[in-house]
């Protein structure tokens, strides 16, 4: 298995063990055990498996699966995108397997990008939202769940599919779509009216940090984008997690952990995100200095949107409060000292 | 000429598929569609795989006879876009596969090519669960036999895969929306 994609397993099992301990008082445990559960194995699967049609199939089955669980949204809503995704992704599969000409490699490019895109919910790919559906019946599973071991899993059967014509294609428009996420994202997560959404678009941004990251194609991107998966699965949704809590009153609250976790979200030092964005500058300036700039400004789109979302957690009290902790103190140590993490991955 | 022969009925299938409302229409399709693939993998990837696919998708097929809309509702009114979806996509398929593309079996490229893309429109198209789960499971019989288009030594356990999925989706719970 993908070491990347193993330690992505590794904090996807992490976050559901993080949700079944700080779940509503009211909801049901055994639901949630078994329903992430089973994406956790389907997600498992989608690595473990030796061949790409497999991880498409996996895919399908997950995806039919989650269409399976009582929600908000239709059945024909819920399995739209990841069926829209297997069937680019297999296009893509097919046009790499069959002799013709060189163009068709970029086509299975664009189908690659296409279908990660689809499967995760990025721009403009972006899954419909309930802002109060069941978390695991929701879009989040696809971006925050399932999506960080899925792009790890698809982009490196990729790079040893195409060519190096059809790679730079892929790395260009990774690029060019992860710029695009950032800047929608930022700004929706900022602009909307739902708190609930505004969440949804902030997972939406940072995907861009990781499609810019994988676009790269230099160690320093690959490292952040690693970086920014771990911010994503280990910060955000147990944070997003924790803001669901039903409270008797909706406040907002500017108090110091509001102000903690706002910096947590936009990627300020000490946090897991800032090292990230680091490594993602430096990678960006050996290749292009322009790119520098272009992800520099777009960085700072993420402070509003951040301010945001911190102060929609309230004033976080007893468990909920101690899940909040949990999480900031986990996203400080892994930037205070990310070596560990890179390395377990090989990068 | 039989892979050529079960080139066609897979396209014919997927368009019955893309073309039909009622569950007798859309059974019919996923059947003949499942039968044109295993035939085109029979010939390709060796028995067992051809009747493991076959044994999927016609299990869907059966499925769906018993579950979905009544009658066959082939050609409903307001079907003109989906008629000239199924053409269209069967003549870009056909270009790519024949003119575009080059290798070993082109019946193999135009079924992939036409079952996953029909299939694939079909399920933007509707928002019926049992036009949505025909149409997953055709998806499905479609990424398998792709998978014969690789060099490498052929394994069963994507036909085989993709069989459970076929045969399982039609039992999908179906739960009505429900509010907060």
């Amino acid at each position: 298995m993908l070491p990347e994609a193993a330690e992505l397993l590794v904090l996807a099992a992490a976050a559901l063990l993080f949700a079944l301990v700080f779940a509503p008082a009211a909801a049901s445990r055994r639901n949630l055990l078994v329903q992430g559960g089973t994406g956790m194995v389907a997600t498992a699967a989608i690595a473990v498996v030796p061949t790409f049609d497999l991880a498409l199939l996996t895919i399908v089955g997950l995806g039919v699966m989650q269409a399976g669980i009582p929600g908000k949204r239709t059945l024909a809503v819920r399995l739209r995108a990841p069926v829209l995704a297997v069937a680019v992704l297999a296009f893509a599969l097919v046009f790499l397997r069959v002799e013709g000409p060189a163009v068709l490699e970029r086509f299975a490019a664009v189908g690659l990008v296409a279908g990660l895109a689809a499967a995760v919910g990025l721009f403009p790919y972006i899954h419909p939202f309930a802002a109060d559906e069941p978390v695991a019946a929701s879009p989040i599973v696809w971006i925050a769940f399932v999506g960080p071991v899925l792009a790890a899993v698809v982009l490196s059967r990729a790079e040893g599919l195409l060519s190096v014509d059809a790679g730079q294609a892929l790395a260009a428009m990774l690029i060019g779509l992860g710029v695009i996420n950032m800047a929608w994202g930022s700004i929706a997560s900022w602009l909307t009216d739902d708190t609930a959404a505004a969440w949804r678009y902030s997972f939406l941004a940072d995907w861009g940090l990781v499609l810019c990251g994988f676009g790269l194609t230099l160690s320093d991107g690959r490292r952040a984008a690693l970086l920014v998966l771990f911010g994503i699965v280990v910060g955000r949704l147990p944070l997003y997690l924790v803001s669901r809590e039903p409270r008797a009153e909706r406040v907002t609250s500017e108090g110091p952990i509001n102000l903690v976790v706002a910096a947590a979200l936009a990627g300020s030092a000490p946090f897991v995100g800032f090292a990230a964005r680091v490594l993602l500058l430096r990678g960006a300036t050996q290749l292009f200095w322009p790119l520098a700039l272009v992800l520099a400004l777009g960085m700072l789109l993420w402070l509003p949107g951040s301010l945001r979302l911190g102060r929609s957690l309230g004033r976080p009290r007893g468990r909920q409060a101690f899940g909040v902790a949990l999480a900031v103190a986990v996203n400080v140590a892994a930037g205070l000292y990310p070596l560990p993490l890179l390395a377990a991955a090989k990068l | 000429m039989i892979e050529g022969l079960a080139g066609f009925v897979a396209w014919l299938g997927a368009s019955v598929v893309v073309l039909s409302d009622g569950r007798r229409g859309l059974a019919l399709g996923a059947a003949l569609s499942t039968l044109a693939l295993a035939a085109i993998v029979f010939s390709g990837a060796g028995p067992v795989a051809g009747i493991a696919l076959g044994v999927g998708g016609l299990t869907a097929a059966a499925r769906r006879l018993t579950v979905g809309v009544a009658g066959w509702g082939i050609m409903p009114p307001g079907s003109t876009p989906r008629f000239i979806l199924c053409v269209g996509g069967g003549l870009l398929a056909l270009w790519i596969a024949l003119g575009v593309t080059s290798g070993h079996s082109s019946a193999l490229r135009f079924a992939v090519i036409t079952v996953a893309g029909l299939a694939g429109a079909r399920v933007l198209s509707s928002g019926e669960s049992s036009v949505l789960l025909t149409s997953v499971a055709l998806l499905a019989l479609a990424t398998a036999a792709a998978s014969g288009l690789t060099e490498e030594a052929l394994a069963i356990w994507p036909y085989v895969g993709a069989a459970a999925i076929a045969a399982g989706v039609g039992w999908l719970p179906q739960s009505a929306p429900r509010a907060a």
